[in-house]
């Protein structure tokens, strides 16, 4: 029985034999020894043995494949045969190619089905056992790709060899090497399972030897195998750097020199190259998991450590961070992919491990090693900020009171970052000044051939300039002094551009004299290579102002800065003449030739702002020559500031350092506008005309007492002082010929009301406070007098005592003068200098009233006139003015039934100052002008005989300019009354009245002597 | 012929080769004419081969000369015609030896490839006096050598070229004596330790299938050779019957071990199809043992050479019994089968010492076989064989008590040092009396002569 199933076993097993010869591949029965032997003669001479004559190439291969499947060992054989196939093939592939394929595919189509008959052998064999022939096809496969692309790279259609993607192109298309890859790809993929090591280690061997030609080979492979590629690539290059390393007593001596030392770094740089392409994240990936794994080699961070050993050995993790240092110098594109994921993975702890694995290398290694790593960060293009940051950060010594962004880190950590930060700012330094010594030493050599060296750290810092200053200002310990350092390079690096921004915004954002001083020092620096940086960087801040690109505080700021450091040249005028003084010349000669473009921040909503511009101005020199235009904008601007200041100083009086400040805005604005009064006739008469006219506007009266007669609660509205309540009347005027119920006249429509209604109804204003009122009248004077007094126009000399207060020029009186007609009198009619008859004033009441209504509302005009009255002569030019103040007072006067002028007080005062003023502006003698002082004392019906007199006089000795003389050593105009009529026929009634109330004016009789 | 040095060296690497070859020829022929005893090839001809077709690095220096793949092949094919155009064996013998024996040098590497591939040649394409020569060459040389020429035969023709398992096929029937020694080159490496000593499926089939068709090809070495004290020490076994009786008792083991760690369908395959033909390959040992006493006694060495040693019974067992304890550590969920496998594991080797011990290819004493198998498990044929029946029933031509327990254990007994006994005797008597054994189906009710009668 036994027997029978061993029988039976035995048929099973010739009938498997019979299954497997059935099954075998080849489509040709097997062969006799006989004909094997044939075969072989055949193969090895090149004949048909059989028939005697030669094999065609076609026929040689395909004898070379009946053996590849049938004699073991002539495996190498073969395959070094095949070897000469694919080279013929891609021969006359690029043949035809050169030939532009005219003559068809005649010797390659028919290589073509050969080499795919080969093709499908070898991936069959492969499929089958790829143990065995995987190793075997694939060192062959990678062998022969490395001898093909390098032998036929010179070919005229071949691309040259760094353009990968035409290469890639032209092989793949070509059926030889495409079939060459795609073994290879199997086999690297059976491989890849239980040797990963060994198939790239070949890869590597070949790329090296074959090197630009045989990129697209590793491009193509790592592109399919990206994962593994990588990986291994990098543990393959760490390993042999490791070992090159030791052998050279020293890791980083190779990255002196890039020669050959180390054949597989470069490879594996090029390799990755490729890669980082479309695969960067992984390759980044790796790259940083190298690293965290080189710092904790225990860990079990990576599933895959199992399969690589790299991690195992203590010299190779030791080696590793040289290794990726080494790599990231020879390729930008690496650096690139880590650098900005490195700085975030830089923790305390991981930085604790590093410091303890850096420990234990040598010292020169270690230097190396920084001076690689102050290499790469000075080539880094980008994330250099986040790098330098990283850095400053660490390096900062900890400290009590400022507590950075990170806890403080160990001290060895610290003293690390510290090294390297300067070490880097040493490296920068010199390829800085050496970079444009290099250009500017000697320019017959390098001006033409050799640009500008570029340094990619600063490079990118460039658009960083805020920030760093912003930290520089910080002025953290040791931290802004190594900001200020990279700062000037920088600057010096990107020449004026970067050097005015930082400038301007070191200028932008100093908040006190300390912080202040870092521009200044920066600028000390600078100014030794560069010229004209100053204005540069104003012209800056002006564009950005322009631009409003600044917030209202830093433009605060920076006015501010400006005008400290101007004020800081005052200082320096006073003491020593230090580095500063002729900086702040510069700043401001600068800033007066961008006057026009500050003045409009006078008006800036922000007050602080204004404040801030205003002091800039008020400091600032002003420029030699300026355009119309600019100078009538800035007066109008300074003009409506010095309101807005007393407004503010008025709403701010009553908080302490709010009042300070507006306070002081107030003396800066006086200070500028006396200043800029003083500049040119030009900007005295807009000055002047504007203060007056602003004086007066609506606005501001109320500033200084003014209350506007504001008639709202009337039915209908009467004509105003002020043009847009005129419509109103124009309404009225326009019912005139429509309406029906006419109450009798006309005119039922009357100043002091409507006919049968009753007196207006006057609103009840609010009274400011009246020493406000005062204190504004008084600084509104003194900056019209100073304004009048000062030398600009004319050029009438200083007065030989400094105590007595300049005389009011002329000219400038005649200024407010008209300016005060033109605003109090409106209507122009009448307007001659000379005055008529008592009588005809009646022809001019509503005029006249209006003007009286204007001194009503605006008590700040008699202090303009008596201005004006010590500008003699301007007060001439008042004249109507005066003539229809008089006149109202005297038709005031004689319908006054009261017993006293007192009695109403207005009145009086008006008078009393009008007749002084007059007397001041020597419109009347001195004789007629003291009678004011009589007038409290007196009746109404007095005061009217007194005030005719008045008139009687100026109608007779008119109000001229031209009787007015110069006289030089008074500095001043004045009048000859002698000239004039005798006086004698008007003094007449003034006796009469001392006379009758001798009681009570004896002591004024003196007064009226002639 | 140490002076044709200086004409080969300008000469390219093939030419040079052809021509040393061609000198070796007529110069090992002057030799054998000669009649010098015994011929002996000089180091001089040695160093020259070793430079010129070996391409051993002759000193530092001289860059290495290589031959290319298909310069070698055309030295493969011209040795091959080489030596099938040369008549006379005692000159094929000495010029084989002369390129292919080892020196223990550097050489000895190219050697062993030079060789590799030759020898994988000629079974391709059929040079039987290679192979006659490579079969001495197995006989002579280093056992660790034989496996490695073992190994790049079964690699080349059982797992890297699909399809050519028939050309190795007829290696039996073109020489039977290199398939002798390939046989037990093969099972010497193969000795199912693990995964990777475990026989390719398709090289078992041969095996079985060559045995099966020729029982007396395992023994062709033995017969053909003279027992000569000139048997190199560690040199291969003179039959595979050692082996090839490991195969047969470690495999239901060694097999469902392989399945263990892989569940894969393919090594369950091939366990299904390999255990078959393991039982018939235990069959045809058994067969090939009863062959036995009558080659013996036709050489009169029966009972004085053993063929089946102790020491590798011993080490058999001793296998067995640790494979036996990891099968029952593992064998939580199929105690059943493994209890089957264990048992057909223990039969055979039961059965191989019984039929070994009665036909003389084992000599011990039952007491030695007690010691070797007291650790393994119980088994009833064990028991049986083990405690069985004297044993001078077995052969009644030798009288009982003739083995001294010194011959058994010593190697001395294994290669008798008279080869005055070697000469063939006519043969034994009992030759007519076992007709056709191979086609004699083993039935239990059957007469068996040597089967002891209870």
């Amino acid at each position: 029985m036994l027997q029978g199933r061993a029988m039976s076993v035995v048929f099973d097993v010739s009938s498997l034999k019979a299954m497997q010869s059935s099954h075998s591949l080849s489509p040709q029965t097997a062969l006799s020894a006989q004909e094997l032997s044939q075969e072989i003669k055949s193969f090895i001479s090149g004949i048909d043995t059989v028939q005697g004559r030669k094999l065609s190439v076609r026929e040689h291969a395909r004898c070379a494949v009946r053996l590849l499947r049938s004699v073991p060992a002539c495996r190498g054989a073969v395959l070094e045969h095949l070897r000469g196939v694919y080279d013929e093939h891609v021969s006359a592939f690029l043949h035809n190619l050169e030939a532009e394929g005219d003559t068809g595919s005649g010797v390659s189509s028919n290589l073509e089905d050969i080499i795919q008959e080969v093709h499908g052998v070898l991936s069959e064999f492969i499929r089958l056992n790829p143990r065995a022939w995987a190793p075997l096809v694939s060192a062959w496969a990678v062998d022969l790709l490395g001898q093909l692309s390098s032998k036929h790279a010179g070919r005229r259609v071949a691309p040259h060899s760094c353009s990968l993607n035409e290469l890639l192109q032209l092989w793949m298309s070509c059926a030889a090497t495409r079939s060459l890859m795609e073994t290879y790809s199997q086999c690297l993929a059976a491989m890849l399972a239980w040797c990963p090591d060994a198939c790239v280690d070949a890869l590597l061997d070949t790329s090296v030897q074959h090197s630009p030609h045989f990129d697209w080979v590793v491009a193509h492979i790592g592109s399919a195998f990206p994962g593994t590629i990588i990986s291994r690539v990098l543990a393959c290059g760490l390993k042999d750097f490791c070992s090159h390393g030791s052998k050279d007593q020293g890791l980083m001596v190779m990255g002196v020199d890039k020669g050959g030392r180390v054949p597989k770094i470069g490879s594996v740089v090029g390799i990755l190259g490729h890669l980082a392409a479309h695969h960067s994240d992984s390759i980044r990936k790796e790259l940083l998991r190298m690293f965290q794994e080189s710092l904790t080699p225990s860990s079990p961070l990576s599933p895959t450590s199992s399969s690589t050993s790299w991690e195992s050995s203590p010299q190779l993790w030791r080696a590793a961070i040289p290794f990726l240092l080494q790599l990231a110098a020879m390729s930008p594109n690496l650096f690139g992919a880590v650098s900005a994921e490195l700085v975030d993975l830089l923790r305390p702890p991981v930085l604790l491990q590093l410091q303890a694995l850096l420990q234990g290398l040598p010292r020169e290694e270690l230097d190396n090693m920084l001076g690689l790593a102050v290499h790469l960060i000075s080539q880094s293009p980008s994330g250099g900020a986040r790098v330098l940051r990283f850095l400053a950060d660490t390096a900062t010594p900890a400290s009590v009171i400022i507590s950075g962004p990170t806890p403080a880190p160990h001290e060895g950590v610290r003293e690390g970052c510290d090294r390297l930060l300067q070490m880097l700012l040493l490296h920068l330094h010199k390829l800085v000044f050496n970079r444009s010594d290099g250009v500017e030493g000697n320019p017959h050599h390098s001006a033409s051939s050799q640009p500008q060296r570029v340094i990619p750290f600063l490079e990118e810092l460039q658009s960083h300039v805020g920030e760093l200053c912003a930290e520089t200002l910080r002025l953290e310990r040791k931290r802004h002094l190594w900001l200020h350092q990279l700062l000037c390079l920088l600057s010096v690096y990107g020449g004026p551009s970067v050097a005015t921004e930082a400038l301007c915004q070191l200028l932008t954002q100093a908040r006190n004299p300390e912080e202040l001083a870092l521009a200044w020092q920066l600028h000390t620096t600078l100014s030794s290579c560069m010229a004209g940086l100053i204005p540069a960087a104003i012209c800056r801040c002006v564009a950005e102002i322009h631009t409003h690109t600044l917030g209202p505080k830093q433009l605060r700021q920076l006015l501010l800065n400006l005008a400290a450091a101007i004020q800081s040249q005052d200082e320096e005028k006073r003491g020593a003449a230090g580095p500063q003084s002729s900086m702040a010349m510069q700043v401001g000669s600068a800033v007066s030739g961008h006057l026009h473009d500050f003045g409009p921040l006078l008006l800036h909503g922000d007050p602080a702002v204004s404040h801030a511009a205003v002091r800039l101005l008020s400091c600032s020199p002003l420029p030699r020559t300026s355009s119309p235009a600019h100078l009538l904008l800035l007066s109008r601007a300074a003009v409506t500031h010095f309101f807005l200041a007393l407004q503010r100083r008025g709403e701010g009086g009553k908080e302490g350092r709010e009042g300070g400040q507006a306070g002081e805005a107030v003396n800066c604005s006086v200070l500028l506008l006396s200043r800029f009064a003083a500049y040119s006739p030009l900007t005295l008469k807009a000055v002047v005309q504007q203060l007056v006219e602003g004086a007066l506007h609506k606005g501001n009266a109320d500033l200084f007492g003014g209350q506007i007669a504001d008639m709202s609660g009337a039915p209908v509205s009467s004509p105003s002082v002020f043009p847009d309540l005129g419509a109103s009347l124009l309404d009225t005027n326009c019912r005139f010929g429509t309406s029906v119920n006419f109450s009798g006249s006309v005119w039922s429509v009357f100043h002091a009301g409507v006919i049968g209604k009753g007196l207006k109804v006057r609103t009840e204003t609010k009274l400011p406070d009246p020493s406000g009122v005062i204190q504004n009248i008084q600084t509104l004077l003194a900056v019209i007098v100073q304004c009048c007094s000062s030398s600009g126009l004319n050029g009438s000399q200083p007065p030989s005592d400094p105590d007595e207060p300049l005389p009011i020029n002329a000219e400038a009186a005649k200024v407010v003068a008209v300016t005060l007609v033109e605003n109090i009198c409106p209507d122009v009619a009448n307007g001659e200098l000379s005055w008529p008859p008592e009588e005809h004033a009646r022809t001019t009441v509503e005029r006249d009233i209006h003007i009286r209504r204007c001194f009503e509302a605006h008590p700040v005009l008699f202090p303009l006139l008596q201005v004006v009255a010590a500008g003699r002569p301007a007060l001439c030019y008042c004249s109507a003015v005066l003539r229809g103040l008089l006149a109202t007072l005297l038709a005031h006067w004689e319908a006054s039934r009261e017993m006293s002028s007192i009695d109403s007080p207005w009145h009086l005062q008006a008078t009393c100052l009008l007749v002084s003023c007059m007397g001041e502006g020597q419109l009347l003698p001195p004789v007629l002008a003291n009678v004011h002082e009589a007038f409290p004392h007196l009746m109404p019906f007095e005061v009217r005989l007194l005030l005719l007199a008045v008139w009687e006089y100026v109608r007779a000795n008119g109000p001229m300019p031209q009787k007015f003389v110069f006289s030089s050593e008074k500095g001043l105009f004045c009048r000859d009354f002698s000239r004039d009529g005798d006086v004698a026929r008007y003094v007449a009634p003034i006796h009469s009245v001392l006379h009758k109330n001798i009681d009570r004016l004896g002591h004024l009789c003196w007064r009226f002597q002639l | 012929m140490g002076d044709i040095r200086q004409s080969l060296l300008p000469r390219d690497v093939l030419s040079a080769a052809k021509e040393l070859l061609y000198h070796l020829d007529i110069y090992i022929c002057n030799l054998v004419q000669s009649g010098r005893q015994p011929p002996q090839v000089d180091a001089k001809t040695l160093e020259l081969v070793e430079e010129f077709i070996l391409h051993a690095p002759k000193d530092r220096n001289a860059p290495a000369r290589r031959m290319s793949a298909l310069q070698e092949l055309q030295l493969l094919e011209i040795m091959c015609s080489c030596f099938q155009e040369q008549s006379r064996d005692t000159v094929r013998q000495l010029m084989f030896s002369a390129l292919f024996s080892l020196q223990g040098n550097q050489a000895d590497e190219s050697r062993m490839s030079l060789l590799g591939k030759l020898v994988s040649m000629a079974i391709a394409v059929g040079r039987v006096p290679i192979l006659e020569c490579a079969a001495t060459w197995l006989q002579r040389t280093h056992r660790v050598y034989c496996v490695r020429l073992a190994q790049v035969l079964v690699d080349d023709y059982c797992s890297m070229v699909p399809g050519s398992v028939p050309t190795l096929q007829n290696i039996h029937s073109t020489s039977p004596r290199f398939c002798c020694q390939f046989i037990t080159a093969v099972t010497t490496l193969y000795d199912l330790a693990s995964e990777e000593l475990t026989p390719p499926l398709e090289l078992l089939q041969m095996i079985v299938s060559w045995i099966h068709d020729d029982p007396r090809l395992v023994l062709i070495t033995f017969l053909n050779t003279p027992l000569s004290g000139s048997q190199p020490i560690s040199s291969l076994d003179v039959t595979p019957l050692g082996g090839l009786v490991r195969w047969c008792v470690k495999a239901p083991l060694a097999y469902r071990r392989d399945k263990k760690p892989a569940l894969t369908n393919g090594s369950t395959e091939s366990e299904a199809e390999a255990g078959p033909l393991f039982s018939a390959l235990h069959l045809s040992v058994l067969q090939v043992f009863m062959l036995l006493p009558n080659i013996l006694n036709e050489k009169g060495l029966f009972g004085r050479l053993a063929l089946l040693q102790m020491e590798s019974l011993a080490a058999l067992t001793s296998d067995l019994s640790r494979l036996l304890d990891q099968a029952d550590k593992h064998a939580h969920t199929s105690s059943a089968e493994t209890h089957v496998l264990s048992q057909l594991a223990l039969d055979r080797l039961a059965q191989a010492l019984q039929v070994a011990m009665a036909n003389g290819a084992l000599l011990c004493s039952r007491e030695d076989l007690r010691a070797i198998c007291s650790r393994l498990p119980h088994n009833n044929l064990l028991q049986l064989v083990l405690s069985g029946p004297v044993m001078y029933y077995n052969n009644i031509h030798t009288p009982p008590l003739t083995f001294s327990p010194h011959s058994a254990h010593s190697p001395i007994a294994s290669h008798p040092t008279h080869p005055a006994h070697a000469p063939h005797t006519p043969l034994a008597t009992h030759s007519s009396s076992h007709p056709q054994y191979t086609t004699q189906p083993f039935m239990t009710g059957m007469p068996f002569p040597f089967r002891p009668s209870h």
